[in-house]
């Protein structure tokens, strides 16, 4: 717990000391991408003299959506490598925004790929378009390493199909993970063929040279970071349930406890993926935010009893082992550029503002926590909030629905009548992404910089 | 947390996308420039040289002395043709008649061939060192100098009297198309013997002009072992092999009515 600081400039002072904002990296790293890219396109621009007729534009378009095919692959793979840059700076949920969006386009541009250069082949044989099938057929059973691109191939497009939206909200989620995980198998088959048929690298050493490094150092993360880190994390602090306690109808507590939990280097805030070693559940992971700063011996996260795998979590026994993986997510102190900080939690999205209002450095009445929730019941952790607020002098505000059921109006005004000068605040938030929005709009219309408001959102 | 437009997104990307690609094509000339330069200072051996990767371009049949001209061989960078004088049997003089030009290549030919030249004379084969550098001039300059030493060994036969150089005929296939393009197959015939096989055309671009580059020589050898057109086909390049066999059946077909 950290100590109360009292009011007055000193005080101030001292916390404006400790506030140290650290940009996000996205910027440049979208830069490199970009570059990354260009690079590309150069490749192939410098690998072609000339372009004869149509069938050189129709193959020659194939190659170009090819080589970006191949290249984006490893970018899409890259960013779930769980990299800290990428989970810890830029964002768990931007990160994984960013995948679903280039999966989708990289998926465009394969079927491009494959649908152009068999044409361009079938024209360069003298067959109609109709043949493309015997085509195609014809290439995959002649060309080098044709075979696995094909098999590859297939498994991307069986992975996009179980990914879009209203089939993937039908499909039992550790369904859609296990298959999502045939990327790597699919990435693998398809990359030889790149290398071997590919025109560019089987005459250009420099861009294989290149090609083999950039899936080296995909490998090398993805190995590292997905696989070896999370090993070693869990050996040397060897979690478990220590208890699990019922906060309000339908939200759990779960306390865990292991070896220097302290050590792990997480923030209030912060997630980690939880596995827990018990009947049912030890083949899934899932996300929960830790709802208190992490202690030595304890660390605790509270769930809402949406899902499957959230409601089991009740029936936990003392003592299961618990395989975690993290920390994972930006929404910490180091977002934060100003003295002033509002907390809006939605609903169970308490849990790392809970954590944040009990960590974040500042004076008294600087730091104030919104709390919405259906009923008064629903306020789950209410008690620890007003304790934390008494000590620290922060304030502790909540808005539930009227008693016939009418929702409390989270305006710009009313929001500007509670705090006066709520544009000079840094603005965190969790919560339903209908809520999220709306706040976010009334907050901006109250004059508060969209650069300080922080959100995480786990909607694709 | 701005709102998202998943619909303008996509339509953004692609159009981005097809545009970015059509321009790229669009932007690429209808004809190598490197190779159209080349053409300019010998343009019927580039010509000749473009249709028929495995060479058709051929010199005059030199005597014991006298000039050959080797294939024109392309490379990444342009075509480059080795030119030999020929002394008693003998290399007197190597040169190249063309070689890459435009940007870089014009330094890296100035180096690469003289050296080139002096390597070939010295061994007197096209068993030479590659100069670093200029890997593909150097490759295409050991290419040319084999077809023209190839050419400096048959000349003998090739004129060795004119009751031999009437009996010596050459006969050319019909095209016939594969997969990958059209092959056709020249061969000459000597006393009724195969005594040389080559492709006037043969499946090139993209994948091609590596699967060409690697079968036509093993075809043609085979051609003229066998005899017949009954020869194996090369592994990895079955189209272009069968393409092959059947053109080698017609000229062999006309040679014998």
């Amino acid at each position: 717990m950290t100590t109360t600081l009292a009011g007055g400039r000193a005080a101030r002072r001292q916390t404006m000391r400790r506030i140290r904002p650290r940009r996000s990296p996205a910027v440049p790293l979208l830069l490199a991408v970009w570059a990354g890219a260009a690079a590309v396109l150069w490749l192939w621009w410098h690998d072609t003299p000339s372009i004869a007729d149509d069938t050189g534009r129709i193959l020659g378009a194939g190659r170009i959506t090819g080589l970006l095919a191949g290249y984006l692959m490893a970018l899409v793979v890259l960013q779930m490598a769980r990299v800290p840059a990428l989970e810890r700076r830029v964002g768990s949920d931007r990160v994984a925004r960013w995948h679903a969006m280039s999966g989708r386009y990289t998926l465009c541009l394969v079927v491009a790929h494959v649908f152009l250069v068999m044409w361009g082949y079938a024209r360069q044989a003298g067959r109609s378009l109709g043949d493309l099938v015997q085509q195609t057929a014809d290439s995959v059973g002649q060309l080098p390493d044709m075979g696995k691109a094909a098999v590859g191939t297939g498994l991307f497009v069986v992975i996009g199909l179980t990914s879009i939206g209203p089939v993937r909200r039908r499909l039992p989620y550790d369904t859609w993970y296990h298959v999502h995980l045939l990327t790597y198998a699919a990435v693998f088959l398809t990359f030889w063929h790149q290398i071997t048929t590919g025109n560019d690298f089987a005459v250009e050493p420099a861009a294989r040279t290149f090609w083999y490094g950039l899936y080296g150092a995909v490998t090398a993360l993805v190995v590292w970071y997905r696989v070896l880190a999370p090993i070693r994390l869990n050996l040397r602090h060897r979690m478990y349930v220590e208890a699990v306690i019922e906060e309000t109808p339908g939200i759990v507590s779960v306390l865990i406890g292991g070896r220097r939990l302290h050590r792990m280097g997480a923030e209030a805030g912060q997630f980690f993926r939880w596995r827990f070693l018990a009947p049912g559940m030890r083949f899934s992971s899932h996300p929960y935010s830790l709802s208190a700063a992490p202690r030595p011996g304890m660390l605790r996260i509270t769930v809402k009893a949406i899902g499957d795998h959230s409601a089991r979590l009740r029936e936990l026994a003392p003592g299961t082992k618990v395989w975690a993986e993290g920390p994972y997510g930006a929404l910490t102190a180091q977002r934060r550029s100003r003295g002033k900080v509002l907390l809006v939690a939605g609903g169970v999205g308490i849990t790392p503002m809970r954590a944040l209002f009990e960590t974040l450095p500042g004076a008294a009445g600087d730091i104030t926590l919104l709390y919405r929730a259906n009923t008064t019941r629903d306020l789950a952790l209410w008690d620890e909030l007003a304790a934390i607020a008494e000590e620290r002098g922060a304030r502790l505000m909540y808005a539930v629905n009227s008693p016939e059921g009418e929702r409390p109006d989270i305006s710009a005004e009313n929001l500007r009548r509670k705090i006066p000068d709520i544009d000079r605040h840094d603005v965190f938030m969790c919560g339903p992404p209908g809520f999220a929005q709306s706040v976010y709009e009334a907050l901006r219309e109250a004059g508060v910089p969209a650069r300080r408001i922080h959100h995480e959102s786990f909607e694709m | 947390m701005r709102k998202s437009h998943p619909v303008r997104r996509v339509v953004l990307a692609t159009a981005a996308t097809v545009s970015g690609v059509v321009l790229l094509l669009s932007l690429k000339p209808a004809s190598d420039p490197a190779a159209a330069s080349a053409a300019g200072a010998a343009p019927q051996a580039t010509a000749a040289g473009q249709e028929s990767p495995q060479g058709g371009s051929r010199g005059a049949a030199p005597a014991g002395s006298g000039t050959v001209t080797g294939d024109a061989v392309r490379t990444r960078y342009g075509a480059v043709q080795v030119r030999l004088t020929v002394g008693n049997g003998r290399i007197t003089k190597a040169e190249a008649v063309q070689a890459p030009t435009g940007g870089l290549s014009d330094q890296k030919t100035q180096l690469a061939v003289p050296k080139l030249n002096q390597e070939a004379v010295a061994a007197g084969t096209a068993d030479i060192d590659a100069v670093s550098g200029a890997t593909y001039t150097s490759e295409g300059y050991r290419k040319s100098l084999q077809s023209a030493l190839d050419r400096m060994e048959q000349a003998p036969s090739g004129a060795s009297g004119s009751s031999g150089a009437a009996r010596a005929r050459t006969v050319t296939g019909k095209a016939v198309r594969t997969q990958y393009g059209p092959v056709q197959v020249r061969i000459t015939v000597t006393d009724g013997r195969i005594t040389r096989a080559e492709a006037v055309q043969a499946p090139t671009g993209g994948l091609s002009d590596r699967k060409t580059q690697l079968a036509v020589p093993k075809l043609n050898q085979e051609a003229v072992a066998a005899g017949t057109a009954d020869i194996d086909a090369v592994s990895g390049a079955t189209y272009t092999s069968t393409g092959y066999r059947q053109s080698l059946q017609s000229a062999l077909d006309q040679a014998g009515g």
